[in-house]
């Protein structure tokens, strides 16, 4: 990643009705569309989570991550966050949680190119 | 200053890379610092690094851009746009006419900001040229490829392009020239960030030495790799040194003269500029004289890249790239 490229976004963790919320940076220095950046892997401290029914929310759209690599034509612009809401996961507010994400780009003018860009992070939930 | 007569001087957007991604401007505070510090008027902007709505501009938000530069006195000469082929990792490219329409979707944006050219990219097969020069005609605006490392003036994609060029024979189409292409050396700046992340001096020495041998740019890196591995050096700190391959090659700086007579706009890539106005990896004085002389009068925007590895304050690097500049053409 480059020195000021990050994973787990600004606005960090969040406890929702519909679960956990966690917001995502994308790591490159110019918008891609979705279908080309994946969610390789998630750990809230230190187990790994089940990222089944998880869901992709931006800019006022929502799909399940499991159908992100359809997402050929909406970009993901490099200044916003995109968020992952998880179902599953549960915390109370003021909780703390180590988060562990790695966001895998292919970017799509550089055939077979996919990077690999982990974070961890400590969270207070919001 | 630059006169009417020589190269301008301008600055691409893309030099601020790391004060955009962390959210200390938005676009019309960044217009107005680069304004302020008087690194315009021209400017070049990446489309998908700037633009929420790109690649399709709406008439309001290309509107209230067209006020934003004219309220701080910029001139939006350079839009970069892109050829996203493989927009499903693994799977097979786009077909051609989805990717000449993608570049059409591109082109209508940026005219439609009031860009005069955009730059394009080498991953267009050349044989959609002859669909998307007429197209770029009709809009009025111009088309430069961008030719960056590992491609420079010799290598064979330039030559096929050069080739429809003759062809097509259209004033609209030519060449970006991107310094990184030449350079003279492995940035100093750069060594010093892999050594920040803990490569070793050995490991930095094999790769001054792999970096100026023949090969694609993966090539080297899987060379330095192996060599690495073998001799007990961290996967983290190979990756650090094999940035090198990728963002720059060894050229001849004077290979540059066979583009002079179609290149419309340039890339001042630079990675640092110290305070007596010397250029760490490219060789400047070399370069810029073979532009002047040519009769080049369009735009070099300062592209400072050092951001890819390093922190340092971006305005200050694109003001000492200037001022080098001026001083170079005006020798």
């Amino acid at each position: 990643m480059l020195p000021v490229e990050r994973v787990i976004g600004e606005e960090g963790l969040a406890a929702t009705p519909d679960g956990l919320r966690l917001a995502m940076r994308l790591p490159w220095y110019r918008s891609l569309p979705f279908s080309t950046v994946s969610v390789a892997a998630l750990a809230i401290d230190g187990q790994a989570v089940d990222l089944s029914g998880a869901r992709v929310e931006y800019d006022g759209q929502s799909w399940p991550l499991a159908a992100q690599g359809e997402q050929v034509d909406t970009f993901w612009f490099v200044r916003d966050s995109a968020f992952l809401v998880l179902p599953d996961q549960e915390a109370s507010p003021g909780a703390e949680r180590e988060v562990a994400l790695t966001i895998n780009v292919s970017p799509p003018y550089i055939p077979g190119m996919t990077r690999t860009n982990p974070q961890t992070a400590t969270l207070r939930v919001a | 200053m630059a006169t009417a007569t020589g190269p301008q001087m301008g600055v691409t957007l893309y030099s601020f890379t790391n004060e955009w991604l962390t959210r200390q401007f938005e676009l019309p505070t960044l217009l107005a610092e680069v304004a302020r510090r008087g690194l315009g008027p021209n400017i070049e902007i990446i489309g998908f690094q700037n633009f929420k709505e790109f690649p399709d501009v709406s008439d309001d938000f290309a509107a209230k851009f067209k006020d934003m530069v004219a309220e701080v006195g910029l001139n939006p000469v350079s839009c970069a746009i892109n050829s996203d082929r493989f927009l499903k990792p693994g799977q097979q490219p786009i077909d051609d006419a989805a990717l000449v329409e993608y570049h059409k979707r591109q082109l209508r944006s940026a005219k439609k900001m009031g860009f005069s050219l955009v730059r394009y990219q080498f991953a267009l097969p050349v044989h959609l040229l002859p669909e998307i020069a007429p197209y770029a005609e009709e809009l009025g605006i111009r088309m430069g490829v961008e030719v960056h490392a590992p491609m420079w003036a010799g290598h064979p994609a330039v030559q096929a392009y050069a080739e429809m060029y003759d062809k097509l024979n259209t004033p609209v189409l030519g060449w970006i020239p991107d310094f990184g292409g030449t350079a003279s050396r492995i940035p100093e700046s750069m060594l010093d960030a892999a050594r920040r992340t803990g490569a070793a001096e050995s490991l930095l020495d094999k790769l001054k030495d792999v970096w100026l041998e023949g090969g694609m740019s993966h090539e080297k890196a899987g060379r330095l790799r192996e060599w690495g591995l073998a001799h007990g050096h961290a996967p983290l700190h190979i990756q650090a040194a094999c940035l090198a391959f990728f963002i720059l090659s060894n050229e001849d700086p004077k290979s540059w003269a066979q583009l002079v007579d179609r290149t419309i706009h340039i890339h001042g890539k630079f990675y640092g500029v110290s305070e007596d106005l010397v250029e760490e990896a490219i060789d400047y004085a070399t370069i810029l004289p073979l532009f002047r002389d040519g009769g080049f009068t369009g735009t070099i925007v300062s592209e400072w890249e050092g951001h890819a590895y390093d922190t340092r304050d971006a305005f200050v690097q694109v003001e000492r790239h200037q001022a080098m500049c001026r001083k170079i053409l005006a020798a």
